[in-house]
């Protein structure tokens, strides 16, 4: 086990800019999750980690040694592909022992059994251990895909969405699973995802990563709690945060038609910036009858915009002048609302966030 | 295609194509066995029958054991067929050994002047022999190159390097490159992910690529018949000895060719199983 590090990696295809310098540090023993949308850099990342990509500049430090001349071999990584990379030629048994078999470990036959064994039972393809990978589906080819990093040891493993195939019922129990894995093992893992809910379940730490960038790096309370800017905070959260632009009055945030008044909190702007306000639909209350919004509560008025059952609750969206303010209540409690119906909203204003106006408007709220 | 709905009219008509489509198959493959059967044919007549073309004749052996030597005529056939066989292998292997690698570089790693290389290489190629075989000709008697087995290979190796690999060259541009990384991390070194992982799953194409260099290098006849005399003649050219001087003998050419035929046929044969998934490696992925 070892801490990973890479500082300012760039990496670029001919003029596509795959990494833009990408920098973070992984500790001994941590679960680094790196959560962004295709395209942003997150597989260029971990094969420059592993040795398979040469970076145009930066530096990969394993264990706090400089690790940019070393063979991928020599690295001591384990590695889970997006695609699998299952060796078609051999079967189940054959791909999974294959890293105990290599020059680097070469074990005798029994214990190479046992752990094969050990580790088939673990992820639940035990039964398939005859079979041609060619014939698996692919749900079964991704646990022997991450079979084949458990069953050895690595100073780290890099894990390419390795949920991403698996069918819902099968990716929940498998993120426990790998949950339970990563804490009894204790290994340095860096985790790939696009998916956020695999990011805040399973990581000590989240890098969100976009065009080549980290935007932010934290624990996952810090980067939903507080997201560097409107793209990090819309990463995380179904439904996703609403954003409406605005501008900033002495009192609070107007919206640009000015129907929209709400109370900030402290801000790093001035009376007079055009900024934008992000709200999370689960901040948000529905007021019911004529009940006396509590201490810090905000009460304003709208009409129902559109309603969407989501089984259990429902997604109310609410048009308070031009803005569209999302709010997800309990199903009985909207029963008899109609769209243009009256309603009111409720906001504290210790849930607003403040961002500067834009796609990546940078966090003005303190 | 379902014909589940449609009519039995529609049904018959498309049992009425199909059977022409077989039938006009079948004629179109009686067509092409035709020169085949006529040479087969040919190298069984008597000298009184070689220039008929009826089938009809008192077959005789008689081509096979002249062409052999073995009526005493003192015919050096065997010894070009090993020239031959000497040479188009050696051309073959000789390809093999530089052009798998090169292939495979070709295919993985782009360095300057790759695309130059690999278009030099197809060059050989579209430029006709005979412009060529004068210069190559002088220079091959200076060298002390000419009628000699390595002259042979060199030459040769001309003619299946290029094929060798272009046609691999592609087999491993769709060779997922994950699969090699993934074996490095698995603790194996770049050639031992190369001879484990790779290999095994391009050796179809290899198989295939080996039968179409021998072929080529095999039926090659100006590179012969221009840079060898004797020592190193091969049988493509040593069947022309049999039309000249007073008499014509085609019955003998032909027994020649036939068995000049057979060790593309035999090695064919002996790869056919990779054959075919070989050619259709592309397709197959993952």
């Amino acid at each position: 086990m070892a801490a990973v590090e890479v500082r300012g990696l760039r990496k670029s295809y001919g003029k596509t800019t795959a990494l833009d310098d990408v920098s973070f540090e992984v500790a001994d023993g941590e679960f680094f999750c790196l959560l962004g949308p295709s395209g942003a850099g997150k597989t260029t990342t971990l094969k420059t980690l592993a040795g398979l990509v040469e970076p145009d500049a930066g530096e990969v430090l394993i264990d706090q040694t400089p690790s940019n001349d070393v063979e991928p071999t020599h690295r001591g990584l384990a590695m889970c592909f997006e695609s699998y990379a299952l060796y078609p030629q051999l079967d189940v048994y054959g791909n999974l022992a294959s890293p105990l078999r290599s020059p680097l470990f070469r074990l005798p036959a029994s214990e190479v059994d046992a752990k094969v064994r050990a580790v088939a039972g673990m992820l639940g393809i035990d039964g398939l251990l005859e079979r041609p990978v060619t014939r698996l589906s692919n749900g079964q080819r991704q646990r022997v895909a991450l079979g084949r990093v458990l069953v050895r040891p690595a100073r780290a493993y890099l894990l390419d969405e390795p949920l991403a195939h698996l069918d819902a019922k099968i990716r929940a129990s498998m993120r426990a699973e790998l949950k339970t894995i990563s804490r009894d093992a204790g290994t340095t893992t860096v985790y790939v995802t696009h998916d956020y809910v695999e990011a805040l379940s399973l990581a000590d730490r989240i890098g969100v990563i976009r065009d080549g960038r980290i935007l932010q790096s934290g624990t996952p309370e810090e980067v939903w709690a507080r997201p560097v800017d409107a793209f990090v905070a819309q990463a995380f959260g179904k439904p996703r945060m609403t954003l409406i632009e605005g501008g900033l009055t002495e009192d609070g945030f107007v919206s640009g038609d000015g129907v929209l008044r709400v109370p900030v909190p402290a801000v790093s702007a001035a009376p007079g910036d055009a900024v934008q306000i992000g709200v999370r639909p689960r901040d948000l209350r529905l007021r019911l009858g004529a009940e006396e919004p509590g201490a810090g509560w905000t009460a304003v008025d709208g009409r129902v915009y559109v309603l969407e059952h989501l089984g259990r609750a429902t997604e109310v969206t609410v048009a308070v002048g031009d803005a569209r303010l999302s709010v997800v209540a309990p199903r009985a409690a909207v029963a008899g609302l109609a769209a243009d119906d009256r309603v009111s909203l409720l906001i504290r204003p210790s849930t607003v966030h403040v961002f500067a106006t834009g796609d990546e408007g940078k966090r003005v709220s303190t | 295609m379902s014909t589940e709905h449609a009519g039995p009219e529609v049904r018959r008509k498309s049992r009425i194509a199909g059977t022409a489509a077989n039938a006009a198959l079948i004629v179109y493959f009686l067509f092409s066995l035709l020169p085949i059967v006529f040479i087969i044919a040919l190298s069984l007549k008597a000298d009184r029958d070689q220039t008929t073309t009826y089938l009809w004749f008192a077959p005789t052996l008689d081509n096979y054991r002249t062409v052999l030597g073995l009526d005493g005529g003192g015919s050096s056939y065997v010894r070009f067929f090993l020239a031959s066989l000497t040479t188009s292998v050696g051309a073959v292997l000789v390809s093999l050994v530089i052009g798998v690698p090169a292939a495979y570089a070709a295919a993985r790693y782009r360095f300057k002047g790759s695309d130059n290389l690999m278009f030099t290489l197809l060059s050989f190629r579209f430029a006709p022999e005979l412009l060529v075989i004068i210069p190559l000709a002088v220079i091959y008697r200076q060298l002390g190159l000419y009628d000699t087995a390595v002259g042979m290979i060199w030459v040769l190796q001309l003619v299946t390097m290029p094929l060798v690999v272009w046609i691999l060259r592609s087999f491993f541009a769709d060779f997922p490159v994950e699969l090699e990384e993934a074996a490095l991390l698995d603790g194996y070194s770049r050639r031992r992910a190369f001879v484990k992982v790779v290999l095994p799953l391009v050796r179809p194409g290899i198989a295939a690529v080996c039968l179409l260099a021998f072929i080529f290098a095999w039926n090659n006849f100006i590179f012969p018949f221009t840079l060898t005399s004797s020592s190193a003649q091969t049988v493509t050219v040593s069947s022309l000895a049999y039309l000249g001087g007073n008499q014509v003998r085609f019955n003998l050419v032909a027994a020649g060719a036939v068995m000049a035929a057979l060790p593309p046929l035999v090695l064919a044969l002996f790869i056919q199983r990779y054959l075919v998934r070989g050619l259709s490696f592309g397709a197959v992925k993952g």
